[in-house]
This record gives structure tokens, sequence and C-alpha cells, in this order.
């Protein structure tokens, strides 16, 4: 589900600071405009699975090897 | 089209939260001027006037007005385990190897953050929040767990520069967390993404103190200069020492909290695709003064090496001390305020960049722009982040260097899944259009990924196989 917004809006908004709002930033750079449209989430590929998973399992057993080196260093 | 409500409102009226400024009136159209809005406005109008203009001066202005978040990474990196990684390393090695190499790693942080400028500038989000878009949240969890994880322990290490930097001056370590958690949050009260910047800017220049300390040790020039154009070899080979001091080095250049912040950085400050290029020329100025002070501190260390003294397990304290028969009380003072300054920039850094995460995760306000009240979670996370790390350092019995030494070696081993994240969404036309990487831009990248992944698994097997590191030429 899509969440609420969650950003408070400004407790008072002049004319110039509308104005200033709408021209100097871009339509998405406007917080409710990102909070509202996402970026779809894009598929996988198989080799891309595969190089996630490989440098997840890369960083847990490279993990466990200073986890290694604390132990034999503190023995 | 309907007429917009504000326009009509004077100052200090409330405006609803349903305001229609244009669309539809139905809620998920909805566009709510928040503060961080008129705030990020007003500061685009001045780039946008200031770019308007022709000449010199103008450009200048442009330049002071764009410049902050790549030297504040490039700088907020050159931390406090990063500056006792580059003391232990002059003083262990002296500078014939390392000179070029951080020359080297530094190049590799540039093309690295290059990247999130980019990024940052052509969709206007944080790292965060496009990796749980793009991959969901299974993918984004793992990356949330490694920056967490890797941004605490750092900021540990942090808390320790800052508890040895002041102790020299006397300074107990309790005072000295305490201290360093005041300046962290003054630094917020400001609410301005601006002035935020600019207040931790001028502190992270005070990163060239080094350069000084450098100096007072009247350094052979020559031998620097034979150095950058020889690149001699690793003293004494590879041996399980050597290798942790080079994973130590590269991951004092390149981390995985670098990414998020300076990406961030860029959407708080509303860099906008015509600003890519002098957010490179800010990456590429912040890494050449890191690159600066990393081998000023190379240099003001060497004379450890050169006199044969032993630098084992130093701590910040102790390198000021060991340093002063060489550049004098106050060359030694001023190390031990370079490396109070090094913990104190990266505790702010870091910790915005977990703040900054969560925020962009949790969808929570996320901006240094934001009123503590409409921003309080990314505020809390901020300083409860920072404040559980300098407790922990406060902890009697627990083995600081260890912390210290393992901090880049860990930096190092999180930054491949890092880097496949940034390198993919870099090259994703859905969301960059017509910025996808260049070729050139994409093989550079793949170098220091695979640069990375070879440090780490030399690392490994100098830890589990220590006599094969004799088969890459070791010992």
């Amino acid at each position: 589900m899509e969440k609420e917004f969650d950003s408070a809006p400004a407790s008072e908004v002049t004319r110039e600071e509308l104005t200033a709002v709408m021209t100097a930033l871009e339509p998405d750079q406007i917080i409710s405009t990102k909070e509202h449209h996402h970026c779809p989430r894009r598929q996988l590929t198989r080799t891309e699975m595969i190089v996630f998973w490989g440098l997840r399992i890369y960083l847990v057993f490279m993990v466990g090897v200073v986890v290694y080196q604390i132990w034999t260093t503190v023995r | 089209m309907k007429e917009p409500k504000t326009a009509s409102e004077p100052r200090g009226v409330a405006v609803p939260r349903t305001t229609v400024l244009n669309g539809s009136e139905t809620p998920g159209n909805d566009v709510v001027i928040t503060h961080e809005d008129i705030d990020r406005a007003h500061d685009r109008e001045q780039v946008s006037a200031v770019r308007a203009r022709r000449g010199f001066r103008p450009r200048l202005r442009l330049f002071w007005l764009l410049i902050g978040p790549g030297i504040l990474v490039m700088l907020g990196e050159n931390d406090g385990p990063s500056m006792l990684s580059y003391a232990a390393t002059g003083a262990r090695f002296g500078i014939g190897f390392f000179v070029p190499f951080f020359v080297l790693t530094f190049l590799m942080a540039c093309v690295v953050q290059e990247m999130t400028v980019r990024l940052g500038a052509a969709t206007h989000r944080g790292h965060a929040e496009l990796i749980f878009d793009r991959f969901g949240p299974f993918w984004g969890w793992f990356s949330m767990v490694d920056l967490m994880v890797g941004n605490f322990l750092t900021l540990v290490a942090e808390f320790i520069a800052i508890r040895a930097g002041l102790g020299f001056f006397g300074v107990p370590p309790s005072v000295a967390v305490l201290g360093a958690l005041l300046v962290l949050s003054v630094a917020l009260m400001t609410h301005r993404y601006w002035t935020w910047e600019r207040t931790i800017l001028g502190a992270a220049m005070f990163n060239l103190v080094f350069v000084p300390v450098a100096l007072m040790t009247h350094p052979d020039w020559g031998a620097v200069g034979r150095a950058m154009a020889t690149w001699r070899p690793l003293p004494g080979g590879l041996t399980q020492e050597t290798v942790l001091l080079l994973l130590a080095n590269i991951g004092a250049t390149v981390t995985p909290w670098m990414l998020f912040f300076q990406q961030s950085a860029i959407t708080d400050k509303g860099l906008t695709t015509r600003d890519i290029r002098m957010g490179r020329v800010d990456t590429l100025l912040g890494a050449a003064f890191a690159t600066v002070a990393a081998v000023a501190t190379l240099l003001a260390t060497a004379p450890l090496f050169t006199h044969h003294m032993s630098a084992a397990n130093f701590e910040a304290g102790e390198f000021a001390q060991a340093l002063q028969p060489f550049v004098g009380h106050w060359g030694a003072a001023l190390f031990a305020l370079g490396m109070f300054e090094a913990g104190m920039v990266a505790a702010i850094t870091i910790s915005t960049s977990s703040a900054y995460a969560f925020g962009e995760v949790a969808r929570r306000p996320h901006s240094l722009n934001l009123p503590f009240k409409q921003g309080r979670s990314f505020y809390l996370v901020l300083l409860l982040e920072a404040a559980a790390a300098g407790a922990l350092v406060l902890i009697p019995g627990i083995p600081l260097v260890y912390i210290v030494l393992l901090v880049n070696v860990i930096a190092v081993l999180a930054m491949p899944p890092a880097l496949l994240f940034l390198y993919m969404l870099v090259n994703d036309r859905e969301i960059m259009g017509e910025l996808v990487s260049p070729l050139w831009a994409n093989v550079l990248a793949l170098g220091v990924v695979t640069v990375l992944i070879g440090a780490g698994l030399l690392f490994g097997v100098s830890v589990i196989a220590p006599n094969a590191l004799a088969l890459v030429g070791g010992r």
C-alpha cells in the first residue's frame, strides 16, 4: 500500500515563496511529488541475481575471516 | 486550472495540508509545499541568478554556491581511523611505496563518487531510497544493514580518535565524548542545509593541519619526487601485516557511507543535471585536499620509520607524543588537534549519512533544512547513533585498537556489494536517461571493483593461509 505523505507542510507560505518553489525547483524536487511518485521496481536478470548473491556470499565469508582474525589475535 | 489557494494568502496564515497548487484535487496528486521546499528553492534561486550572469566573478560565485558535498565527503573520509592508518603506514614503511598508492586510492574514490554526483543530480533521490525502489526491500535491507553496521563501527572509531586527540591535552575521555556530542548537536541547530554545510566545510578544511606538521619534520622532497616517479615496491614484500595496512589504507579512501552521504547531500542541496560539471569539480577538489592531508600525515610520521621507532598499536595521542622530538610541542599539539578534527568531522558526516538513509527507507522526512519538530526522526537517528558510539568508547576494557584497525578493513570488504548497486543504478536508463555511464566510466568502475575484491581476497589468504602469500611474491 502506498504510504501516507509524511513531510509536514510549511505553516505559512507567501506568494514569493510559492513562486520561488515553483520556478526554482524542478518538479521532481518538490517533496510531496517525490513522496507520491516512486521509481518503479526493476526485474533482475538471472545473471544479475547470481552476481548479487555471489557478492553477498563473498561479504559473509570475508566477515567470517575478520572474526577469525580477531579470535586468533585475542587468543 | 484551479487557482492556487496559497497565492492569495498573506504571510502568517497557515496553509491547509490539502492545498492544491496544480493538477487535480485528488489527494494523491496534491502538491504540498514544505518548509524544506522553500529553503531549497531559495538556495536554487541564488544559483539561477548567478548562472544568468557572465564573467569571472559570477563563475567564482557559482563555484562557491555549488561546492560542498564532494569536499565534505572526501575530507570526511580522512577520518580518525584513516589518519591513524596513514600515520601507522608512515611510521612502519616510510614514503617509498605509499605516496603514489594514496594518489591511486583517491583517484579510485573519484571514480566512485562521480557516479553518485550524476545519480543524485539526475534522480533527486537518495541512494538508499533508489536501492529500495529499484531492487526491492530484500536487497534494500541487505544494503541498509551493511551501511548501518559499518557506520556504527566507524563512528566508534571516530570517538576513539576524538578521545585520543583531546587526551593529548589532558581532557578526560568522558568530557571529550560529551563535548563532541555537543558540537554535533550545535551544528544541527541551524536547521538549514546551507549553513550546516558551510560550517562543516570550514571545520573539514582544518584537516590540512597535517601539512604544517609534515613541514616541521623537514621532509626529503627529492625522496617524495622519486617515490612518485618510480613507485618503489612494498618494503619487505607482502606479509600479513602489510596486507592489513594496504587494506586499511584502501578503506581509508573508499567506503560505503560515502556513496550514501554524497548522493543524499546532493539531493538535499538541490543540485540538478546542470550542476553535474561543478559537482565533479567539487569531488576532484575534495580528493585533492584529502590526498594532500593523507600524504602530509605519512610524511609527518615518516621520521619514526627513519629512526626505527616502533609504532605498533599506537593511538592518536601516542603518535603525537612520539613525534614531539621531531616537530616540537606545537607540532605534536597540531597533530593531536588534527586527529580530533578528523574524528569530529567524520562523526558528523557519517551519522548524517545514517540519518539520511534511515529517512529514505522509512519514508520519514529527511533533510537538514527541516525544523526539529518536522524532522524529529531524522535528527534523533543522527544523535542517538552518535551518542551510542560515544558511550561505547567510554566502556573500560573495550579493545579500541582492534576496532580502529578493523573498521577500514570491513569498509573495503563491504564496498563491492555497495558498488554493484551503484553501478547498476548509474547504468539504469529508466532513471538516468542520457546520463547513464559512458563506457570509460564503466571500465574504471569495474576496475575499482576488481581491485577491491582482489584486495579483500588477498586479506583472506593472509589470514587463513599466510604461507600462501609466497605465491604472490610475499613472505
